[in-house]
């Protein structure tokens, strides 16, 4: 490409990621506004007075918003580890073995999602009183799991076809059992697709709110607890301090995932 | 379909799945010592348990709360789910299918700029720009676009700053306009997400070959590049579309019209009548529409190898 | 002095030891609801009794919140828990009546001494289920019409004035229809008080005949017309929402949420109410208790210092601007005259006491809502 023709493209390029920036950046601007807004109404453009008097209510010893973001971030890292525990094994035998009703199986995974979840977790609510994990993270976990499996053993699914058999079979004809060869070879090529699974099963859990409630409140609060009750109330100053909030632990996660994802574009070379 | 022994079944995302792979060497995956059917389910039942156990039992509990009237079973919840909603459902179809559209279009261009794009820092930036809205919850997302896209909100504040509009000029979009802005805001981040790690995973050799042959990089990608990953694009789709169905907060906080979501009129019948019956039924309602989407979307793929 | 608190404590912690408990208090409503015990009540009630803690939990705005509660209590009851998760909670109106039925509610009015400071009808009727010793009402809210004065000097008496102003400001007014919160429910329970056929008398009162469903066509008709000139709005809090942007000119709000937005400056501070000929209705907020709570008689103790008449003064009527839960001349006498007065500013004690309206018993309820969705909104 030439000097001369260099310059044109810019201006297009320019104004494309121009307007990208802005409808991506101006709702996220007015959720930074509203966070350190202490009087904003018609007609004023900006904010009238800038401060932090809501930042002191949200973090009062009293107001729950770290307890809750602790419990968010724990659970989600629970959600997480469960969920790849089974994924994995799932993942591996619907990408490797062969199954009976495979395609039943994997939109059987799907069905969390597709549900309108509200009265299924009113149901889930009384099998969890009877058993006693109502109110408990143990059963917090077992719904975003539930909920968050189907991308855990999808991407797990895809990871797994992703690597070479050629690899494996290379293994075990040189006598490596085959646990050995999924522990060496399988487990560490599919990691980054295993990486991705994590991480959308992080954020959904992050995220769920209607199976918090009914299964967690009022012993296990989170963040999308407390952000309901401000933003669907209308108290915009304290629902955007909580999903700032909320906004931490997934851009810190997202951050990680950033390098794993330049390797894994790195890797199509190779392909 | 159910019950094929093709593992490469289409219906799974090929993200980092190298096209290349070939039937025959499906066949060397199972250890030959162990029975194949056995092991595999063996594997997948931990995970399938839990599906059953916490969703599919309390699922079943609700659709048959959606036949039962009083202590007998009938299809009146439908009758009357059917005469109060019937606009709201193909409203919450159209929504959603438009939303699902745009979502793909624009995770085309964006995975298709990030492969194709000559510019290395306009490839860097879009990189780094177009995953933000991924992060941020749905309820979130109507919270802050309910104030952005109103009519004296932020955006038309701006754009009257900046000259771009007058005030008389401005117009709210906090209506169908607005559900279908904050399901493509979030969602497309996620589906280009996905597509782009599958046009990267793309063999490059026939994307030269082309180019060498002088088409132009749209030709490229919407003749090549697109249908190879058409796969992982219907999966990031369909979850869209399924994910579109089930909020609840967006048209909540954004559409104050009639008609509006499905989702809306199921928690009103339970907040304001305590009635499960009826709710059962639209959820049950919306459980059909999108095992449709996705049973179309098999059927298909089914053919296509074939 | 030190000495004395220090062996009082002492005392305390050694007569009670069993009363070391953490009070659960679960409460519907906005997030002020959840600030008023954790800022006010709840540090109170622990200073009485040194060694036990409250715990609040908000359910969420509105009747989904109160629905939220008792989805819980639903689910512990069918699951024959003997001890429920929670000690107090705070419900609409609307849920206190289902509750009493299920008899999932310990009647505990007698017990406290606050119990005689409230003779209100709606602390004995709940939508027509008879409440009385189940419930003790937190506070009392009303809808009414939020407008800014700059734009409308002299705001509408009556609905018909309200039409008719409507109809020459097409799209200034805004209401949130049924499906976003109470504040567009009250405005069309209002609605059919002023244009139904039948006698709004019956619809708040009983009894529910069936017959008194058929009355409301034409009204439901002209509110199809009215709806042409108005805006929509995204729940309760769209309307102040728009009002705030000046999108719209005049809504339908509940005085308790009008007055928190102002104070927590998302409102101008000029924005005022009325209160419209024959009236809209408002709702109480109760306390009630569990039966198989966990700590009956600190809960007890919770409710009778929250309807005390100093904390009705101090926290509800001095904090927040929210009508009095008991009897307010047992409040008034707490209060100072200017306090008093500012809870009166936009809307005198004799038109609250004229146009302020309970809501239809519950059967009229849904059956109103249920022709709103049939005949305006489809």
């Amino acid at each position: 490409m030439s000097l001369l023709k260099f310059d044109p493209w810019w201006l297009l390029r320019g104004a494309v990621l121009g307007l990208l920036a802005f409808a991506i950046f101006g709702p996220i601007a007015n959720l930074l506004l509203w966070a350190v807004a202490e009087r904003w109404y018609f007609p004023h453009m900006l904010p009238l007075e800038y401060g932090f008097s809501f930042w002191a209510r949200v973090f009062a010893p009293r107001g729950n918003a770290m307890v809750s973001l602790l419990n968010s971030v724990m659970i989600a890292v629970l959600t997480v580890g469960m969920a790849l525990l089974v994924a994995i094994p799932a993942g591996y035998a619907l990408a490797r073995c062969k199954l009976p009703l495979r395609g039943l199986i994997l939109i059987a995974f799907l069905i969390p999602q597709a549900f309108p979840n509200l009265p299924v977790y009113v149901n889930i609510a009384q099998l969890f009183y009877q058993v006693g994990l109502n109110g408990t993270v143990p059963g917090v976990v077992i719904v975003h799991v539930t909920h968050g499996l189907v991308y855990a053993v999808w991407i797990a699914t895809a990871a797994f076809s992703a690597v070479d058999r050629e690899l494996e079979e290379a293994a075990r004809s040189i006598g490596a059992s085959g646990l050995r060869a999924f522990a060496d070879i399988t487990l560490p090529l599919a990691a980054p697709g295993l990486m991705a699974s994590a991480v959308f099963v992080f954020l959904e859990s992050l995220d769920e709110f209607t199976g918090t409630y009914f299964v967690g409140a009022p012993d296990v609060s989170t963040l999308p607890l407390l952000l309901y009750t401000a933003g669907a109330g209308g108290n915009y100053q304290v629902a955007s301090i909580t999903a700032l909030l909320l906004l931490i632990p997934s851009i810190g996660f997202m951050l990680v995932v950033e390098r794993f994802l330049k390797a894994d574009v790195l890797s199509r070379v190779g392909r | 379909m159910p019950g094929s022994p093709f593992p490469r079944d289409p219906f799974f995302p090929k993200i980092f799945l190298s096209h290349d792979l070939l039937p025959h060497d499906l066949l060397l995956g199972s250890s030959p010592v162990m029975p194949r059917y056995s092991l595999g389910l063996a594997l997948v039942l931990p995970a399938l348990t839990i599906i059953v156990l916490f969703f599919i039992v309390p699922l079943t509990a609700s659709v048959i709360g959606a036949f039962r009237i009083g202590d007998g079973f009938g299809i009146g919840n439908f009758e009357k789910a059917f005469s109060l909603y019937t606009a709201d459902i193909i409203f919450s179809l159209a929504v959603v299918a438009l939303s699902t559209l745009l979502i793909g279009l624009f995770s085309i261009a964006i995975g298709g700029y990030l492969v194709l794009g000559e510019n290395p820092r306009a490839v860097a930036i879009l990189r780094w720009l177009y995953r933000w809205p991924l992060f941020i919850p749905f309820i979130v997302v109507g919270q802050i676009l309910r104030t952005f896209l109103a009519k004296n909100g932020l955006m038309n504040n701006i754009l009257v700053g900046a000259g771009i509009l007058t005030p008389l000029q401005t117009t709210g979009l906090l209506d169908w306009r607005g559900i279908v802005i904050a399901f493509v805001w979030k969602q497309t981040p996620f589906v280009a997400l996905l597509v782009s790690g599958a046009m990267a995973s793309i063999d490059r050799g026939t994307i030269e070959a082309a180019r060498n042959l002088g088409a132009s990089r749209f030709r490229i990608l919407w003749e090549i590049i697109v249908p190879q990953v058409r796969g992982t694009l219907s999966v990031g789709l369909i979850l869209s579309f399924v994910t579109m169905m089930s909020v609840l907060s967006v048209p909540l906080m954004i559409n104050a019209q009639s008609p509006t979501m499905i989702t809306a009129d199921i928690a009103f019948r339970i907040n304001s009548y305590g009635d499960y019956g009826v709710a059962n039924a639209l959820g049950f309602i919306s459980l059909i529409l999108t095992s449709c989407v996705a049973w179309i979307y098999m059927r298909q793929a089914v053919k296509e190898r074939m | 002095m030190n000495a004395i608190m220090r062996t009082s404590l002492a005392l305390l912690l050694l007569s009670a030891p069993a009363s070391a408990a953490e009070l659960t208090v679960l409460t519907a409503g906005d997030q002020n609801m959840v600030d008023y015990v954790n800022d006010y009540l709840g540090p109170l009630f622990e200073k009485e009794n040194p060694g036990n803690t409250v715990r609040v939990v908000g359910t969420g705005p509105g009747d989904a919140g109160s629905q939220k509660i008792v989805e819980r209590f639903t689910a512990q009851s069918g699951a024959g828990s003997a001890k429920w998760d929670a000690d107090v909670a705070v419900v609409h109106e609307k849920f206190a009546g289902p509750m009493v039925e299920k008899n999932w509610l310990l009647s505990y009015r007698g017990d406290i001494a606050s119990g005689k400071l409230v003779t209100r009808s709606n602390a004995d009727m709940a939508l027509g289920t008879k409440v009385s010793g189940f419930v003790m009402p937190m506070f009392n809210s009303q809808t009414a019409l939020a407008y800014n004065p700059a734009l409308i000097p002299t705001p509408p008496k009556s609905y018909d004035e309200l039409v008719a102003w409507a109809k020459k400001n097409p799209k200034q007014f805004g209401y949130n229809g049924i499906k976003g919160g109470a504040s567009g429910v009250s405005f069309v329970m209002g609605w059919i008080y002023a244009y139904g056929d039948g006698s709004a008398d019956k619809l708040m009162n009983g009894p529910f005949e069936e017959a008194e469903t058929k009355k409301w066509d034409k009204a439901f008709a002209s509110l199809k017309e009215f709806n042409k000139n108005a805006v929509l709005t995204p729940g309760n809090a769209g309307t102040l929402d728009m009002l705030s942007r000046g999108e719209i000119a005049m809504g339908p709000v509940w005085v308790d949420m009008f007055y928190s937005w102002q104070a927590n400056g998302q409102l101008p501070p000029t924005m005022k109410l009325a209160l419209p000929a024959p009236g809209m209705p408002g709702q109480p907020m109760h306390y009630v208790i569990p039966a198989k709570s966990p700590n009956t008689k600190l809960a007890e103790k919770f409710v009778a210092l929250a309807t005390s008449p100093k904390v009705q003064a101090e926290g509800i009527v001095k904090r927040f601007n929210w009508y009095p839960g008991i009897d307010a001349k047992h409040v008034q006498a707490e209060l100072d005259k200017a306090t008093w007065d500012k809870l009166f500013t936009s809307i005198t004690p004799d038109a609250l006491a004229q146009y302020g309206k309970p809501f239809p018993i519950a059967p009229y309820n849904n059956a109103i809502l249920e022709a709103y969705e049939r005949s305006v909104a489809n």
